[in-house]
């Protein structure tokens, strides 16, 4: 299963993408319970975040799943989803081994 | 209740009236005219706690309040420093009330704009908020900052631009409202740009050639290959490094971009009318607030430019403030008009 996370908006407005493959058994033990946590069918629409100029936007795909949410729509499971696959695949790309 | 005794449609005709014999009577008119526009744009907001049709004194100083979260994400956070209390020895706290103070005197002093709501709205900002949280944003009350991550971005506080842009979300909010997304996002965050440029300009002294039209120089480490966020007057040039790619930006309808991201580009498509501005400082020259940012100030605040328009209805609302602030036969509308013409957004 591959993981990515991407991320726009923002003052600067870059978009920056981080992804995690969990291809063996360890990796998927590791990575499914974080996303089964996420309330992929309950996606929060941006309509109650107006208001809050460069912010965020969030892209998150796991698998066949997706989700577009605004930076202060992740919060709770998302939060720990984001936050993990962005530390597993800057680790990767600093040559270390796995999520951390 | 305010009524304008001559219809705004007849102080039109004569504040566009050219002939030498009536030069008196075009002025009368033109001040009119921005009487009533100011009128009509307070009546367009919620009802203001100074009742409308009173005029306002002279712009007070500001209220400043800078918060510290502490690395947490908890606003607003513990108070640092309050308006006239002196410098804490924290950078970022302390660019932040510094930054506050600027922005709220260009828009006092170039515009007579009394805070961001035109009501003396007093100013907050939050510092260091997050962990190695690289981005700034205004939130509907108030600013926040956060410290960078330290390989790509510094501090937020750093770039004046910055704070400047974060405050004029808080005056679009209380003018004109532009829908943050698509084009009208896109002319929200120009005008972020606009006036974040213009106070790094006014605290400098610096004309329209002298300026560097750059938003959020200073932000990047030395390991960026770039020096800025953005361009305002050459659009996709900011920077171009094998991590954060190539600066993206359009600076013409000839590359705009159509996006599902960033709320449909909103920071993409902005160089379009950020080009624009930038080609009316330049031609008109001398300093830039007092030439084209008289113009996109009466644009966005005089009460003419709904919250969803397009490109082409902004471009049509600049070239109306043009001829009814400087005249229909005016070098202040020939350029507005070339401007958009230049960035190939149709009048």
């Amino acid at each position: 299963m591959k993981i990515t996370v991407q991320r726009s908006g923002g003052i600067a407005g870059l978009k920056r993408e981080w992804s995690v493959q969990a291809t063996t058994p360890t990796d998927k033990s590791r990575w499914e319970p974080l996303v089964e946590a996420c309330p992929w069918d309950a996606v929060p629409g941006s309509g109650g975040f107006r208001g809050q100029p460069d912010r965020f936007m969030y892209s998150i795909r796991a698998g066949q799943r997706r989700a577009t949410l605004p930076e202060q729509a992740v919060t709770g499971p998302w939060r720990v989803l984001v936050d993990k696959t962005r530390a597993a695949a800057e680790a990767a790309r600093n040559g270390e081994r796995g999520p951390r | 209740m305010y009524c304008s005794i001559v219809p705004p449609y007849m102080l039109r005709r004569l504040a566009a009236r050219d002939e030498p014999r009536l030069s008196a009577v075009a002025r009368a008119a033109k001040e009119a005219l921005l009487h009533v526009r100011s009128i009509q744009a307070t009546r367009a907001l919620p009802l203001p706690a100074v009742p409308s049709g009173i005029r306002q004194l002279r712009p007070g100083p500001p209220q400043r309040t800078v918060y510290d979260t502490g690395a947490s994400e908890s606003l607003p956070g513990q108070v640092v420093r309050k308006e006239g209390e002196p410098a804490t020895g924290d950078a970022s706290a302390d660019e932040a009330y510094a930054g506050l103070g600027h922005t709220h005197r260009l828009y006092a002093e170039a515009f007579g704009r009394n805070s961001v709501d035109g009501q003396g709205l007093p100013l907050d900002a939050t510092v260091h908020f997050g962990k190695l949280y690289d981005n700034a944003f205004w939130n509907g009350e108030q600013m926040v900052f956060g410290d960078g991550d330290g390989e790509i971005f510094q501090r937020f506080t750093r770039s004046l631009s910055v704070i400047g842009h974060e405050l004029a979300h808080g005056v679009t909010q209380h003018s004109a409202g532009l829908v943050y997304r698509n084009q009208a996002g896109a002319i929200n965050e120009s005008m972020s740009d606009v006036f974040g440029a213009l106070v790094e300009q006014y605290v400098a002294r610096q004309s329209a050639a002298e300026a560097s039209w750059l938003i959020g120089e200073g932000l990047f480490t030395d390991q960026v290959e770039g020096s800025a966020l953005r361009s305002l007057k050459a659009p996709g040039t900011a920077y171009d490094d094998d991590v954060l790619g190539k600066d993206p930006q359009p600076d013409s309808m000839d590359s705009y971009v159509r996006t599902t991201a960033d709320n449909g580009g909103v920071h993409i498509n902005s160089g379009i009318p950020n080009r624009a501005f930038y080609l009316v400082a330049s031609e008109l020259g001398g300093n830039a607030w007092e030439t084209a940012g008289r113009i996109w100030y009466d644009t966005l605040t005089g009460g003419g430019l709904p919250a969803n328009a397009t490109f082409t209805r902004f471009a049509k609302a600049t070239a109306a403030s043009a001829r009814e602030l400087f005249g229909t036969e005016s070098v202040e509308h020939d350029a507005v008009r070339k401007a958009w013409e230049t960035v190939k957004v149709k009048l």
